[in-house]
């Protein structure tokens, strides 16, 4: 009989490793709004992460560490918007690139430090009163600063999206830019700022991952998550709330494969550790067919480059 | 300010230009990259060079890296002519591998050599079909991203390897080490030229090129599916089976990423393990697009990107210069062609006055 607190460890933990992927997705979730699909998700958090770690444990400040990775991030999105907004270039393409870049970034910079370790990671905050709640206190409110900060992302951008002039606009620059144009609205300056808020929160990611969840450094250590969070915002149907859901289903399956593997499970870790992909590939499947057949469906610029007509 | 202004008809010679000075760009900021870590860059790239073609069994190498480079792109083109995006040739190539391995390790008996690799060649790509043809399934039926699926298949397919390697295939004589027993005399290829690794897998490489040019210059389909590319609702219209045509593109794009595996593990390696050649399958996406999805050029192509990877992974071993460098140049390049793509229909113009 495994003890309650298992399953408590188990939650928290999903809390964590969801938050790895929560931010990365709810920046895909607005830059897409945008009408700009960014396949480099794994690499700006491959940096975000690389950066925060360095940061980190140059400064033995985690904090500084996190917000490293954030700016690294953001500052790897603009390539991306440069190319696919001033250009006009394949967005397609330049995401795939923007995801090589990240890892031949971090392999190459990052070869002297694998396996080197944090000591100093994000300390966990228990909340007042909050985290003496039954369950829910040890789940929600026994963590770090930053998850409390990504608990206030999700509802600041969700009422950003529907409740906000700014998110009228970033939604009519999606939907449809030149309409947005005629309305005054400068459709380039919309792109780049939530491209680059999807880069800044797709190091946030990668950031938390090295100074709170895998506090040491390895190549390609954020395995593929920057995919499973482009295939969340299907499943979120650019609903930065849905998107909650769906990084805390993978979190959990995460945290389930870190805690069978402690328990010396018989399971092979192979088998475990394709877990997130199979279940993801499940995901997107069914949300495809929900998406087909009912009345969501993506921004409808996604992906095509606007180009202002000159008088 | 600067503005674009819109070109009256593009200039080929652009599609020379471009992807030389694309890949120039990376260069440099690659030797940047280095010069950063207090390395010298000459050094880098002259051990590069050196490595890569300096000498003949350096060419031979890098030819070796060229194989299973040229053997993908030639699949990924005709994709990527119909905006389909195979980003999964990787898992494809894994599969193919697998595929082709099971038949050397567990009924190589008896069979003479030509009948063995025969059966491997085929059953590498019904394999790397199989792989490629679940994704367009889903994208067909169900209009399932097929950049996102098949990106996720290449991590199946590469932790089903694993499993293969730590569980039911692992060499028991292998001290511990993710890898089958070595493949029996008549399961591998043969080489080409002794005293290197070259094998007649680049014959079977640049077969597929001619027949993947054929198909598409010359054939009903290559003509389908340069309309499904430019219009995919007018190629409709037009009475084209616009998804028979994918899914025929994607089986022969999955299926040449597949011999890609068989020709690495039955050609090169000689056993199945972990690590057979990752980057492949995204390298070749970069090849593919720096040769403007011309079937011919992608041989070009495919020998500069081999000789890169073979001359960059020899440094690693030489000059402890991380094999990232490569990476770096690769994505430079590819952002620097992307973002030129603009000067084939646009020219650069100056305007006085802010707006």
């Amino acid at each position: 009989m495994v003890h309650h607190s298992v399953y408590i460890s188990l939650l928290a933990n999903t809390i964590k490793a969801g938050t790895i992927l929560l931010f990365p997705t709810i920046g895909e979730i607005f830059a897409e709004r945008a009408g700009i699909l960014n396949l480099g998700i794994e690499g700006m958090m491959l940096i975000g992460a690389f950066i925060g770690f360095i940061v980190s444990y140059t400064t033995h400040n985690p904090y500084l560490g996190f917000a490293a990775g954030v700016i690294a991030g953001g500052i790897a999105s603009l390539i991306h918007a440069f190319i696919s907004i001033t250009l006009r270039g394949n967005q397609i393409v330049s995401g795939l690139a923007l995801t090589i870049f990240g890892g031949g970034f971090t392999t190459f910079y990052g070869q002297k430090w694998i396996n080197m370790t944090l000591n100093n990671t994000l300390p966990t905050l228990k909340l007042p009163i909050l985290s003496e709640i039954l369950y829910i206190g040890p789940i929600f409110f026994s963590q770090d600063l930053v998850v409390y900060l990504s608990y206030i992302t999700v509802f600041v951008m969700w009422f950003i999206l529907y409740k906000t002039t700014i998110g009228l606009n970033l939604r009519a620059v999606g939907e449809n830019a030149k309409a947005a144009n005629a309305m005054g609205i400068n459709v380039y300056k919309v792109r780049y700022i939530w491209t680059f808020f999807g880069g800044l929160l797709a190091g946030a990611g990668g950031a938390y991952l090295t100074t709170s969840y895998a506090p040491f450094w390895l190549d390609g250590i954020t395995a593929g998550r920057g995919w499973i969070a482009i295939a969340l915002v299907i499943f979120a149907m650019w609903d930065p709330l849905k998107a909650l859901f769906g990084a805390y289903l993978f979190g959990g399956i995460n945290a389930l494969q870190f805690q069978l593997q402690a328990l010396g499970t018989t399971i092979p870790s192979a088998i475990l550790n394709m877990l997130p992909y199979i279940g993801t590939f499940i995901v997107i499947t069914i949300s495809s067919i929900i998406v087909k057949t009912r009345h969501v469906r993506p921004p409808r610029e996604l992906g095509i480059p606007y180009i202002r007509e000159e008088k | 300010m600067l503005y674009f202004e819109k070109r009256q008809s593009v200039p080929q010679r652009f599609k020379v230009v471009i992807p030389i000075i694309s890949l120039l760009i990376g260069l440099i900021i690659g030797a940047i990259a280095v010069a950063i870590v207090g390395i010298n860059p000459l050094d880098v790239y002259g051990g590069i060079l050196s490595n890569a073609f300096g000498s003949w069994y350096a060419f031979s190498e890098t030819l070796v890296a060229a194989t299973p480079l040229i053997l993908i792109t030639a699949g990924l083109i005709v994709v990527f002519k119909m905006n389909i995006w195979n980003i999964g040739a990787y898992g494809q190539y894994i599969m193919g591998a697998i595929f082709s391995s099971y038949f050397a390790l567990f009924a190589s008996n008896g069979l003479s050599k030509p009948i063995m690799l025969s059966v491997m060649v085929t059953a590498s790509m019904v394999g790397g079909a199989i792989w490629a043809l679940i994704p367009t399934l889903l994208k067909i039926f169900w209009e399932v991203n097929e950049v996102i699926t098949t990106l996720l298949l290449n991590y199946i397919a590469l932790y089903i390897l694993k499993f293969l390697m730590y569980g039911p295939w692992k060499n028991p004589t292998s001290y511990g080490f993710p890898l089958s027993k070595t493949f029996p005399q008549n399961a591998i290829l043969p080489i080409l030229f002794n005293g290197t690794r070259l094998t007649i897998g680049i014959i079977f490489a640049l077969i597929a090129v001619l027949i993947i040019w054929f198909l598409i210059k010359k054939s009903k389909f290559g003509y389908e599916i340069r309309v499904i590319g430019d219009n995919p609702l007018a190629a409709r219209y037009a009475g084209i089976s616009v998804n028979r045509d994918i899914i025929i593109g994607m089986a022969i794009s999955g299926a040449l990423a597949g011999l890609a595996g068989m020709t690495e593990v039955s050609g090169i390696v000689h056993y199945l393990q972990v690590k057979i050649g990752a980057d492949y399958g995204y390298t070749a996406i970069i090849v593919a697009w720096i040769a403007y999805l011309d079937p011919l050029v992608t041989i070009l192509a495919s020998t500069l990107f081999g000789g890169l990877a073979s001359g960059g992974y020899s440094l690693q071993i030489t000059m402890r210069v991380s094999y990232g460098i490569v990476g770096l140049i690769e994505s430079i390049t590819l952002f620097s062609l992307v973002g030129a793509q603009i000067f084939l229909n646009y020219k650069l113009r100056w305007k006085n006055g802010s707006s």
